[in-house]
């Protein structure tokens, strides 16, 4: 082999090395320009998919599109309401809080995001979506829909972000049992079945509890964690006994296969 | 400048078959394998470009993966940027050692290589996770995950050589034109 090859395969070798030393923050800042330069061109791509397996469905008339924009403009107007009176239930929940000496609780904003593509690798289980840190998107900023849990931020970039999904076994989510004093870490499984909704474990939990099946499961939002107490993340389906602790197969609450729309937790007001 | 040439189509290939493996959907019944091209694409590359440029080329495939899959939650790497350049050099350098054959026209190596590769890639990338997690988990998918990319890559190596194969005039030696040494 040539000096010159050798030298060059050095060299090369050296630049992976330097670039495996670098910071995390470095790394994902480094990321997150290159996926802003990649974006236009993976939207195009993401859209065409997207039409290409939505042709001949949800093609709709005029009337049934307009039944429907009725339908959702009646839905809005209830649901403002009921938000009102929840504020205010939720302000006079503060006020009590306040005189008897608890910590108030933290009211968050909510920003609604578009999956705009999923599941790219083959060892995490994340999406995409199109908010980023021009629309106030921070790193480690929980995800959810309506229903439930979905994941949190990893890498921000200028107008879409990278979500973990909670069925990764990276995204781990301090959780409490619905009727019980029951709590442990719950986390995905590293290599989740294709086509399935996921399967969730919680564990740490005292070998003896008694948990039954559909028993639903909540963030316990412990000490200064990512995720707020309280929002639905799964149901127990089955619990099981292991030497040191208990552990909870959990059903994820929300479909993450199918869903489009989510919120990003992103701040107290 | 043929040398050149090669080399950037080289790149710009690696850059396409990221952009096409990141639009193409999971395969349900191969237990969610995805296509995974790049390391084909620039198997192909190794075998037709002298060393150095094989070198270049691994640098630059290296560095776009890694950028695409870095897995960062809590602070924590999964898979450090630059692993992906080490995999690439090594990987490049065995198609590499082939070249003179495939210069001549030999280029059924090109299959196997293909193959093994993208395999080698994924297990790669399952070996660092599981090291930097709780340790190693097995389970039927993984299998699925590491073999199915690698067969679909060996199937599509022929199809991808005969739509090169026109165009070797413009790459450095007119790879695969059956030169004789």
């Amino acid at each position: 082999m040539k000096k010159l090859n050798i030298a060059l395969l050095l060299a090369v070798l050296a630049a992976g090395v330097y670039l495996s030393a670098l910071p995390a923050g470095e790394m994902q800042s480094l990321q997150g320009r290159f996926l802003s330069v990649l974006a236009p061109f993976l939207r195009t791509g993401n859209a065409v998919q997207e039409k290409l397996g939505s042709v001949g469905q949800e093609l709709k008339t005029l009337d049934e599109l307009d039944a429907e924009n009725r339908k959702l403009s009646d839905q809005n107007r209830v649901l403002l309401a009921t938000n009102n009176l929840l504020r205010e239930i939720e302000a006079e929940n503060n006020r009590l809080r306040t005189a008897i000496g608890y910590r108030e609780r933290s009211v968050f904003n909510l920003l609604p995001a578009r999956i705009i593509s999923r599941d790219a690798s083959t060892w995490w289980n994340t999406v995409r979506i199109n908010r980023g840190f021009e629309d106030g998107v921070e790193t480690d900023q929980p995800v959810l829909t309506e229903i439930g849990l979905v994941g949190k931020t990893t890498t921000v970039t200028k107008s879409e972000s990278i979500v973990v999904l909670v069925t990764d076994e990276t995204c781990r989510v301090a959780a409490k049992v619905e009727g019980t004093r029951e709590q442990g870490i719950l986390s995905g499984k590293r290599i989740q079945e294709s086509g399935t909704p996921g399967e969730l474990h919680l564990n740490f939990l005292t070998k003896n509890a008694v948990l039954e099946p559909g028993q639903k499961v909540y963030t316990a939002g412990v000490g200064r964690g990512v995720f707020p107490s309280g929002i639905l993340v799964g149901s127990v389906r089955e619990f099981r006994t292991r030497p040191l602790d208990g552990q909870a197969a959990v059903d994820p609450a929300v479909d993450l296969s199918g869903t489009e729309d989510v919120f990003v937790v992103v701040g107290a007001k | 400048m043929k040398a050149a040439t090669g080399l950037a189509a080289a790149c710009a290939g690696v850059f396409l078959a990221l952009l096409l493996q990141q639009a193409l959907p999971a395969v349900h019944v191969l237990h969610g394998a995805r296509f995974v091209f790049v390391p084909l694409i620039f198997c192909m590359a190794a075998m037709a470009l002298p060393f150095p440029l094989m070198l270049a080329a691994a640098l630059f495939t290296g560095f776009l993966c890694d950028l695409m899959y870095l897995h960062v939650v809590g602070g924590r790497v999964e898979i450090a940027l630059g692993c992906s350049i080490v995999f690439f050099v090594i990987y490049g350098s065995v198609a590499n050692g082939l070249r003179p054959g495939y210069l001549q026209g030999h280029w059924w190596p090109l299959i196997p290589l293909a193959g093994g590769g993208t395999a080698a890639y994924l297990l790669m990338q399952f070996v660092m996770i599981s090291l930097r997690r709780d340790g190693f988990e097995f389970d039927a998918a993984l299998v699925w995950r590491v073999l199915a990319p690698g067969c679909i890559a060996s199937v599509f190596a022929p199809i991808l050589y005969a739509a090169v194969k026109p165009f070797a005039s413009m790459l450095p030696q007119g790879f695969a034109t059956e030169r004789r040494y």
